[in-house]
């Protein structure tokens, strides 16, 4: 009797190579285990699709802001042609990050338009009492409405938006408030003419205190070009009554005359200072995107999913006491029904897992708790396979045949139709796999390796297994293999 | 153990059996298409019509104290600079007061935090570790559901397409009428749950169907390939043969199946709740999925 000692050492040998694997490359777990925050962004182009490159040119954009943000540990990956995963692990607030990346930060220096210094004056004005008004509601926000206070704010927004003879069609103050500041940010940026000067010029950008009060601004360090580009620009306007204007994303948000002293050679040395009343926030926000560049396109947060790091590990807790839970009640049916092969199919249960997770940690695949509902999951499936043959080799012993024939020709004769059973899982794992969200791909995933590998430990293993056993004569009585009060047919 | 189903006798009561389950089906969905506030067949979750749920803990002491949600709404609502995204605001509470959660259409980062904020003034303090929060933008919802109904229809079609070349012609039109079967009743279930205690599918459901699919056509094959390999050696007549094929893999469909369900019932007991549902759907899908491989295919075989 060959008692396929060559397996066994082969099973034997996976079985340590998984522990090594498992001891010196931790399973990946996902934000819903470990805590954390996932942001989807979806990039938005009006007419046809994105294409691979400006795919690329997002990611990298975003990769450069994210890395100047200081975000510990982040992953930040493509999602199918038009979406990108940033995961944030811990406790970190995503809503910095969704400020910082949802904005296009297309910088531009504009110069004012002959003779509209008028205009610029009169909207300048407007601008600087919207934000008083919308300083003035945040302060009646936190002294718990004031209703006086906030009806004289709607009245000074009625005048001021008489003046611009413009309506805003926001549904409260607030966002009435914010969509007129960016009306008027919009109309000086009108009053001021393109150059050829960019956000593309930079090579670096920077923050600091202003001496004089608490703001902040901004520092820009222009390329060589830049910086010619620069001088030329403000040589040209320089004693004159025009303005210089950077514009981020089409809003003004600092206008600068150039003293008459810069007439003959402009502003040299390359850099540039914007001062627009910046928070610290607001200035290292501007601060990191300047210095990621802007994006090709629009992106917009299309998702957030936030976990708290406590949630997530009683989201661990609870699918281990499922998936073990679940591997005892499955052995107890097993063994009950099957005995000895029971028992050996528990112990191809045991390697699996084994496996299962060793090829996780190697390929690596990070554990959700979709994912887990797969595993655990395939834990059925696996067993399903153990089922059929045990009952093709019962059949055969009812039939009169000897153990060893039986179990030769159990595994020989089930073979096929686990094969064959199999097909139609793999084939919607599949699908899922190519079709799904990430979150179901995680799904997906599992259950599809689950699958392969089952047929690996139901198929070779418990075979090896069973084998190994009846060399030994004490294993090799019928009734160890059958219900004894069904033996007698 | 030897089982003795009678199928041949009980071939009316069992098609009669599925009609119904299937007329029941159509009713929920139809019901739940004409007469309910969403006018969708099934009640369609955040993930797919978009919105922010949340889920946080409260710290307390001992027991938390009892609180109307209508009051703590109408606090939200007062100290709400978007008034209008808070009209249709939900908020439950749930083990003893300790566990709210909340859902609005859909709010930014900024909004939900700020809502996050006036709820731990309203009812605090609250555990952010506990937190579980979900965004999901109105474009995102809508993609991922023609995405789930995209991979549906898609592997439908495979193993449509897998069982024709495996069959011949009326072995398949069988296992494929079972198939749907099983769908339609899953999904009628569901279309009830939604209609009766509010139950919102998600994309785990597509999930859920996807796989159920996959199972149950694995099951289909298993006992006509018993039934074609009977056919060609045994002499009984055509029905008696069929009838004892069905006898014969009774129990292996019936084991596989409680094998598969057991890890499914761990989920449900121990499992997280956002695996509920999911776990549930797969359960039911494999329970219609075996009664529909044993007895209701083969019947479906079965001449008159």
């Amino acid at each position: 009797m060959k008692r396929r000692q060559g397996w066994l050492f082969f099973i034997i040998f996976l079985l340590t190579l998984s522990v090594y694997l498992l001891i010196n490359y931790p399973l990946q777990l996902g934000l819903d285990l470990q805590g954390g925050s996932q942001l989807t962004l979806q990039i938005i182009k009006e007419e046809g699709k994105v294409t691979r490159d400006e795919l690329e040119a997002v990611n990298s954009v975003i990769d450069k802001r994210v890395n100047n943000l200081g975000v510990s540990e982040s992953n930040l990956q493509t999602l199918g042609r038009d979406q990108l995963i940033l995961e944030l692990p811990g406790e970190q607030n995503p809503l910095v990050a969704s400020r910082v990346l949802g904005k296009t930060a297309l910088l531009e220096f504009r110069t004012q338009k002959e003779g509209s210094s008028t205009d610029l004056k009169t909207l300048q004005l407007q601008r600087l009492s919207i934000k008083e008004l919308i300083e003035q509601y945040s302060f009646a926000e936190k002294s718990q409405n004031d209703d006086n206070f906030l009806k004289v704010i709607q009245d000074d927004l009625k005048d001021i938006e008489r003046e611009l003879n413009y309506s805003s069609t926001s549904n409260d103050l607030y966002g009435k408030l914010i969509e007129i500041k960016k009306y008027v940010d919009k109309e000086i940026t009108n009053l001021f003419i393109k150059t050829d000067l960019s956000g593309k010029d930079l090579i670096n950008a920077g923050r600091r205190q202003e001496q004089t009060n608490s703001n902040w601004e901004v520092l820009l360090t222009f390329s060589n070009s830049g910086g010619d580009k620069f001088a030329e620009i403000t040589k040209s306007i320089a004693g004159t009554n025009q303005l210089l204007a950077i514009i981020l994303d089409g809003e003004s948000i600092s206008e600068a005359s150039v003293g008459n002293q810069f007439a003959s050679t402009g502003i040299t040395g390359g850099s540039a200072t914007i001062s627009g009343n910046f928070s610290a926030e607001n200035a290292r926000e501007l601060e990191v995107q300047l210095k990621g560049g802007s994006l090709p396109l629009p992106i917009e947060i299309v998702e957030t999913n936030t976990i708290g790091a406590l949630l997530g590990s009683k989201n661990i807790l609870k699918s281990l006491y499922a998936a073990i839970s679940g591997l005892i009640f499955v052995g107890i049916f097993m063994i009950l029904n099957y005995r000895i092969l029971g028992f050996v199919s528990v112990l191809s249960l045991v390697l699996y897992g084994f496996f299962n997770l060793a090829l996780y940690s190697l390929i690596p695949v990070t554990l959700t708790l979709p994912g887990i509902s797969g595993l655990i999951l395939s834990i059925g499936m696996a067993v399903d396979a153990n089922v059929l043959i045990f009952e093709r080799i019962r059949e055969e012993l009812y039939e009169g045949n000897t153990l060893t024939r039986s179990i030769d020709s159990g595994f020989q004769r089930a073979n096929s139709s686990i094969v064959d059973g199999h097909i139609t899982t793999l084939l919607s794992c599949f699908v899922l796999f190519l079709l799904g969200t990430n979150f179901v791909k995680g799904f997906a995933a599992t259950l599809g390796i689950g699958v392969l590998i089952s047929l690996f430990t139901s198929l070779n293993c418990s075979k090896t297994i069973l084998r190994f056993f009846i060399t030994y004569q004490s294993f090799r009585q019928k009734n160890l293999y059958l219900p004894r009060n069904n033996f007698s047919q | 153990m030897k089982f003795n189903l009678e199928l041949i006798k009980n071939k009316r009561k069992i098609i009669g059996f599925s009609t119904i389950l299937i007329l029941l089906s159509l009713l929920g969905i139809l019901y739940s298409t004409f007469n309910t506030s969403y006018k969708k067949p099934i009640n369609l979750g955040m993930d797919f019509v978009g919105g922010n749920e949340l889920r946080i803990e409260r710290i307390c002491k001992e027991e938390c104290s009892n609180f109307s949600p209508d009051s703590v709404l109408e606090n939200l609502r007062e100290n709400s600079k978007n008034k209008n995204l808070l009209n249709n605001i939900k908020l439950q509470s749930q083990n003893n007061n300790k566990l709210i959660s909340i859902r609005t259409p859909y709010l930014s980062i900024e909004e939900s935090n700020n809502l996050i904020s006036n709820l731990d003034n309203i009812i605090g303090p609250l555990n952010y570790e506990s937190k579980d929060s979900r965004l999901i933008g109105p474009k995102l919802g809508k993609r991922l559901l023609t995405n789930s109904v995209t991979s549906l229809l898609v592997s439908l079609f495979a193993i449509s397409l897998y069982i024709t070349i495996r069959f011949d012609k009326k072995y398949a039109l069988f296992a494929l009428l079972a198939l749907f079967h099983d769908l339609l009743i899953v999904f009628g279930i569901f279309s009830w749950l939604g209609i009766i205690l509010s139950v919102e599918v998600n994309s785990l459901f597509a999930v859920s169907l996807l796989t159920i699919a996959g199972y149950s056509v694995n099951d289909t094959v298993v006992i006509f390939d018993r039934i074609r390999e009977n056919l060609k050696s045994k002499k009984e007549g055509y029905n008696e043969t069929i009838q004892l094929s069905v006898n014969e893999s009774f129990r292996r469909t019936t084991f596989t199946s409680i094998t598969t369900l057991i890890p499914l019932l761990s989920i449900i007991l121990f499992g997280s709740y956002s695996l509920f549902w999911f776990s549930l759907a797969l359960s039911l899908g494999i329970i219609v999925g075996s009664y529909s491989s044993i007895l209701l295919a083969p019947s479906l075989l079965l001449k008159d």
